[in-house]
């Protein structure tokens, strides 16, 4: 039995760096090799205080090990012309992995495939999700950076792209909350580290969690279609439970910032009254 | 859950929310901004306060982009000059619009804009200058359009300008302070404040003939050491109360001031975190 | 340059037509146009055409050393151009968005998913390998350009045969294919693409391999690329119009299903084509 694990975690898939560890994914006690259970999820820390850039809505996320920082301007005026849509906003998104949050120092370039289809993803799942339609003319600017990868990099994007546009006040129709899953032989497992990534068939899901509904589904490894319904299934539902954290700290930092500003009395001019409601 | 919304609704109590949050059943409620109609429910689309006047539910922001009304005062800063008007940064979500037609042009405030005024638009404001001027109307999707027609407005000089979130400047009845050190501060409702040399009341107003070489001269006057000092002083706390989003009114802003007086060290020190917390901490006991 | 949008009313009309389960060209909502497969003179060079939509790919092998960390394993690299006599929207030189998708697609499908087996290249270990090279070239689009390049990938690698080698002890030698048969190359599986496209209102069901039209229009994409044998290797939703988790998965029961036509359909070609062959060479 264990000879069949031993074996599934040497199988080569794909290009990742060479000497598979023979650290066992799933062991008989039922922990995995960073000491979860099959469905638990890795820690969750979100800060959403400023970063001191002058964004709008800024958040730094963690699963685990892997670290995303995202700013957001906007929305403001459009740098060029010819982007702007006469009747919403244009979003637009920029991925930039730093050259030491991956194992091995590895730079990339803006112009890197892999890092644009990245971007794509991540444009073309919050375009729908944000409501442009109330600024037209204008742009809104995601930056994201990765300060640390350690598996579940498309699932800390999103999510810290949630986080930060909560925190900017533009308007969406939902969070977006997005989780990895995998399966090892039969077992399905949630929130994969690099180490699971490489060596199982994953899948990444993001899931707007009122509606339930997907929006983003990625998958670039072989599974069985059978397999492939099990996972898929599992992971629209983690994704609720990733909501329920993200919704805290959003509350948490809206009654922050709610109680700083009213805390002091109105002032001695009056006309407070025609204060607007945004 | 909707037995609750109705409860806090007539209660008239404080209510947080987030995006995607459902608040009500559409039936009974309009709609207002922050918000959106799902099948039958008025849900919440940003993060705030939720807010029911009557029968209109609005989500207010707890931190958005500023957001325009005409009357408004705004202190923005020239990003282009274009045939016949100026594009102007206003920390809002386009650039607002000065039109030629909606400033002083020398030689009498009544005066007919000729076609050399066309060609020399830079000499009245040229990119990177400073002004402050009050919303005059909006253009169809949204842009401000603004003018200087008061002798209050216009260019600005002798200061410095502190950035601070839109929402933390109140309306107020005059965005015009002047503090007891010889400061002057203008409260752009737009977040962007000018903090600069007091100047006297019978300079501002003007003569009858209106004179082009003051109002749009970028020469500043000169500054003795203590009023800069206190000009440096000013921003500082300016600053403080802004990281921790505290709202910003003359009041605040005097006692805060009295306070940092009694304060030893320089004015620098007034950064540091300690001595933020404590004049934090000080203006929230009065208040 | 963006292109100029569709007009309203052309929007209307693609809209109500789909509402009504009638798509502009007349297929089912699950019909794909027919796939037509031109092999060339050469092996290893295959015109794909999925109605006006064409894709050329061609294949060629060389011999080199391989690098030091994978001395037993072959090298595939895959080279994608759309050229802008594709249509006017693509500018040569500036990757558009629709140009990364299908590189990092064929990239996905041919090599990340193992297709071609690597250690069947290896020549005399840590010294000679083959170097195989696909080249894409997307010459005509109108709707749905992923698809086709990856079946013209796909079917290129079954379609083309390397030369034979023999290797004595250190040396190698290389025959020409006039003396000795070439021989085809080892392939796990074969992959084939599928994209659906669906629309911003809900009502309205995804659509198969969708044409010019109803990409301008998408609400959003899903592509998947499978085998035969149901075991899914991409599965791509990219944002877009967000859908239940159960239209999601009868999507993929839909690719599942088209996968094992189109497998037939192309063993059938290839056979027919290679049968063509033996007739010329005697």
């Amino acid at each position: 039995m264990s000879a069949d694990r031993l074996l599934l975690t040497l199988s080569d898939s794909s290009d990742s760096s060479d000497g598979h560890s023979r650290i066992e994914i799933l062991n008989t006690g039922g922990y995995r090799s960073d000491g979860r259970r099959q469905y638990e999820l890795r820690t969750i820390s979100i800060d959403l205080s400023p970063q001191g850039s002058g964004a709008d809505g800024s958040a730094s996320l963690t699963h685990g090990l892997t670290q995303v920082n995202v700013c957001v301007f906007g929305p403001r005026e459009a740098k060029m012309r010819s982007q702007t849509y006469h009747d919403r906003a244009n979003v637009n998104i920029e991925v930039a992995i730093a050259a030491f949050s991956a194992s091995e120092r590895r730079k990339r370039g803006r112009g890197d495939k892999r890092i644009l289809e990245l971007s794509q993803t991540l444009k073309s799942t919050f375009e729908p999700v944000i409501q442009t339609s109330l600024y037209p003319r204008s742009q809104i600017d995601i930056y994201i950076q990765v300060l640390q990868q350690d598996g579940g990099l498309l699932q800390a994007c999103v999510n810290a792209t949630t986080l930060a546009l909560a925190n900017a006040g533009i308007p969406t129709y939902d969070f977006v909350c997005a989780v990895t899953g995998g399966v090892h032989s039969t077992s399905p497992l949630l929130d994969l580290t690099l180490l699971e990534e490489n060596d199982l068939p994953n899948v990444t899901v993001a899931v707007m969690p009122r509606s339930g509904k997907i929006t983003l589904v990625s998958m670039e490894t072989r599974l069985h279609v059978d397999r492939f319904e099990e996972i898929f299934r599992l992971a629209g539902e983690a994704g609720k439970v990733i909501h329920r954290e993200m919704r805290k700290a959003v509350k948490d930092r809206t009654e922050q910032l709610v109680a700083s500003m009213q805390s002091v009395g109105r002032p001695s001019t009056g006309a407070d009254v025609g204060d607007n409601e945004y | 859950m909707d037995e609750d919304d109705e409860d806090f609704l007539e209660t008239g109590g404080m209510k947080l929310t987030w995006p995607g949050e459902s608040l009500t059943s559409s039936q009974d409620y309009m709609r207002g901004h922050g918000t959106y109609v799902d099948k039958e429910e008025v849900v919440a689309s940003v993060s705030g306060l939720v807010e029911r006047v009557n029968k209109l539910i609005t989500v207010r922001a707890v931190r958005t982009r500023y957001n325009p009304e005409v009357g408004d005062l705004v202190v923005g800063r020239i990003t282009e000059v274009q045939p016949r008007r100026w594009k102007v940064d206003g920390n809002s979500r386009q650039d607002a619009v000065l039109m030629l037609s909606s400033v002083n042009l020398p030689g009498g405030v009544q005066r007919r804009k000729l076609e050399s005024d066309e060609l020399q638009m830079r000499t009245f404001f040229e990119e990177g200058d400073l002004l402050v001027a009050e919303v005059q109307a909006f253009f169809g999707d949204g842009t401000m359009s603004l003018h200087t027609r008061s002798l209050s407005y216009g260019k600005l000089r002798n200061g410095q300008l502190v950035t601070v979130p839109p929402i933390l400047v109140r309306r107020l009845k005059s965005h015009f302070i002047s503090l007891p050190c010889g400061v002057d501060l203008i409260l752009g409702l737009n977040g962007y404040i000018w903090v600069s040399k007091h100047v006297k009341e019978n300079e501002r107003e003007g003569e009858e003939a209106f004179d082009a070489e003051a109002v749009y001269s970028n020469q500043n006057d000169d500054i003795d050491d203590s009023t800069r000092m206190a000009i440096s002083r000013v921003t500082n706390l300016i600053i403080i109360l802004a990281s921790r989003s505290i709202p910003l009114t003359d009041t605040i802003l005097l006692d805060a001031y009295d306070w940092s007086l009694e304060q030893e060290g320089d004015v620098k020190d007034l950064l540091h975190e300690d001595a933020s917390d404590a004049l934090v901490t000080t203006i929230l006991a009065k208040g | 340059m963006r292109p100029p949008s569709p007009s309203i009313p052309e929007k209307e009309f693609l809209f109500s037509a789909l509402k009504q389960g009638l798509r502009l060209d007349g297929r089912e909502f699950f019909e794909t146009r027919p796939v037509t497969l031109t092999f060339g003179p050469e092996l290893g060079w295959v015109e794909c055409s999925l109605g006006q939509t064409r894709v050329l790919a061609q294949v060629d092998a060389k011999m080199i050393k391989p690098p030091p960390e994978r001395p037993f394993e072959g090298v595939i690299s895959i080279h994608s151009e759309i050229s802008p006599m594709a249509s006017s929207e693509f500018e040569l030189g500036r990757p558009s968005e629709e140009e990364v998708t299908i590189t990092r697609m064929l990239d996905k499908v041919i090599r990340r998913s193992d297709v071609v087996d690597k250690e069947s290249l290896c020549i005399l270990a840590g010294q000679r390998v083959w170097h195989l090279r696909l080249n894409v070239h997307c010459l005509s689009d109108s709707g749905n350009l992923l698809d086709c390049a990856c079946l013209a990938g796909i079917v290129a690698l079954k379609h083309f045969r390397r030369p034979d080698v023999e290797v004595i002890g250190e040396e190698v030698t290389v025959h020409h294919p006039t003396s000795r048969a070439p021989i085809p190359l080892s392939l796990h599986h074969n992959l084939y693409c599928f994209t659906f496209a669906f629309f911003s209102d809900t009502s309205i069901h995804p659509v198969l391999d969708p044409n010019h039209l109803e990409q301008r229009l998408n609400g959003g994409l899903i592509s998947i690329a499978l085998n035969a044998h149901r075991e899914l290797c991409v599965v791509q939703k990219s944002g877009g119009v967000p859908l239940e988790p159960a239209d999601v998965l009868r999507i993929v029961n839909v690719a599942v299903q088209k996968a094992k036509d189109l497998d037939v359909i192309v063993e059938s070609r290839l056979r027919e084509d290679w049968e063509g062959r033996k007739v010329e060479v005697r």
